[in-house]
């Protein structure tokens, strides 16, 4: 659980949009970035590169690039929604070093208690303008996003064995459903439409500028490592919310919009 | 209740015009680091009201956090203008702290000073969005003016339909070229300034009143 709250200790996944309206439990707004790997460590790796405000850690599940050369350099892979992208990303889950043969997704993302009872992706559709941003994502990047998501299916999706499966069976097999595939294209909006196929897009160069832009609209602040930042400007102008306060060691406090009575845009 | 409802929206269209009218407008100085910003925010602090708005450095990044002067009352041709100041930090896409290990500071320091300064810019973009009515967005012109954050910045403000005058700052320095910023923004009036030296402060007084009055 990549985001705790330092008050009470309540974890979130990353990507979570609860934690932005302060923690549920205690109202804290202060939180501590835990990548996953260090879950059990009191001080979070600064070197790894965090979305604080916002939606998905680079190194877990924004892999889209990691994976982009080895899938299939022709066929814009990250959208080429039916084969190889979607095996790929359970694998690309930090806590998991193993990655292509002897995959299995299902018991891939490591369980976590406390967050098991979080329910994460419900509150996203009407949470600012970051789903907007990040749905493209889980819907170029999977075939079906309610059940591989990288993010939201690591830990609520643990026990929701059949659509895993059904997943995975898609995911093997070479070409997506119209079901799917109708589905994906809504997610991702008209810029997905041509290449939500399995047909090669016309040109590789246009789907990386996309996939770039993607990618730069998940973050507001990254930070690359102890006192190098990159960000995203536009992300930072969207937000209601606003980062008042980096600190040491992955902690942050995020100013919310209750706290200067803004109800809505 | 019909009638009710748009009786109190009247009252209150009329009373919000009259706040409105009392309250002066806060312009926020914009643009990237070390253009010059907080040297002109103290130049029209201290011509209008002998006090500063705070510490000019050649160091990038030195505003970390955004100051305001309130009240500043402009007087142009008999006409008053009365502004709120916002100097805000410099906006940039990248923060590093080894570009302020050459102005002799430790590492710690120059860590420290990178986290704030990204603070800030979160700061003056979320300003931007919320607590601006105008925006004086001041330009170096002895660089190239074709960057991502001047192109971002000048879009958003358009977007917004917030008045903007830009300023080509630092003519007094011999490498400075005022045409080449006015070609970057052909759509916005470009003046030129030495906010150091009190260049044509004249010419910048006047649009100021003539954009934000």
């Amino acid at each position: 659980m990549p985001h705790q709250c330092i008050e009470c200790g309540r974890t979130f996944p990353d990507g979570s949009k609860e934690m932005l309206s302060g923690c549920p439990d205690c109202g804290g707004n202060k939180f501590q970035f835990k990548p996953a790997g260090v879950m059990d460590s009191s001080e979070p790796d600064p070197t790894t590169s965090k979305s604080p405000t916002g939606s998905k850690s680079p190194t877990g599940s924004r892999s889209p690039t990691d994976s982009d050369p080895p899938t299939d350099p022709d066929p814009a892979p990250g959208f080429d929604s039916s084969s190889e992208a979607d095996p790929e990303r359970p694998s690309s889950d930090p806590e998991e070093p193993s990655s292509g043969p002897g995959r299995s997704p299902d018991t891939t993302p490591p369980p976590d208690p406390p967050a098991s009872s979080d329910p994460p992706g419900s509150p996203a559709p009407t949470d600012g303008p970051d789903p907007a941003g990040s749905r493209p994502e889980r819907a170029a990047g999977t075939a079906d996003p309610d059940t591989t998501d990288p993010v939201e299916g690591d830990a609520e999706r643990i026990d929701d064995e059949e659509p895993e499966d059904t997943a995975q069976a898609s995911a093997r097999s070479d070409v997506v459903s119209p079901d799917e595939l109708d589905r994906a294209t809504r997610e991702t909006g008209s810029a997905a439409t041509e290449s939500g196929s399995v047909e090669p897009p016309a040109s590789q160069p246009g789907v990386d500028e996309l996939r770039d832009e993607l990618n730069e609209q998940f973050e507001s602040i990254k930070i690359v490592s102890p006192g190098q930042y990159e960000l995203n400007l536009m992300e930072l102008y969207d937000r209601q919310e606003y980062i008042i306060s980096l600190q040491e060691d992955g902690r942050y406090v995020i100013e919310m919009p209750d706290a200067w009575g803004v109800t809505d845009e | 209740m019909g009638l009710l409802t748009s009786l109190r929206d009247s009252i209150s269209r009329v009373t919000d015009g009259l706040f409105a009218a009392d309250e002066p407008k806060r312009i926020g100085i914009y643009g990237p680091p070390n253009a010059g910003k907080t040297t002109l925010a103290n130049r029209i602090a201290r011509d209008w009201t002998g006090d500063a708005v705070g510490p000019e450095s050649h160091i990038p990044h030195e505003t970390r956090r955004a100051r305001r002067k309130e009240n500043v009352e402009i007087e142009r041709n008999g006409r008053k203008v009365t502004i709120d100041i916002v100097d805000t930090p410099g906006v940039t896409t990248k923060v590093d702290y080894k570009e302020f290990l050459d102005h002799d500071m430790d590492k710690e320091d120059a860590v420290r000073r990178s986290r704030e300064a990204t603070e800030g810019v979160a700061e003056a973009m979320h300003w931007l969005r919320e607590d601006v009515d105008g925006v004086i967005y001041v330009l170096d012109s002895t660089t190239d003016p074709f960057t991502q954050v001047n192109t971002m910045l000048i879009g958003i403000i358009e977007s917004q339909d917030l008045p903007a005058l830009i300023l080509a700052n630092k003519t007094d320095l011999p490498e400075s070229d005022v045409q080449q910023i006015a070609n970057a923004f052909p759509q916005h009036e470009t003046i030129p300034l030495s906010a150091l030296e009190g260049e044509n402060m004249d010419e910048v007084y006047t649009k100021i009143a003539e954009y934000f009055g």
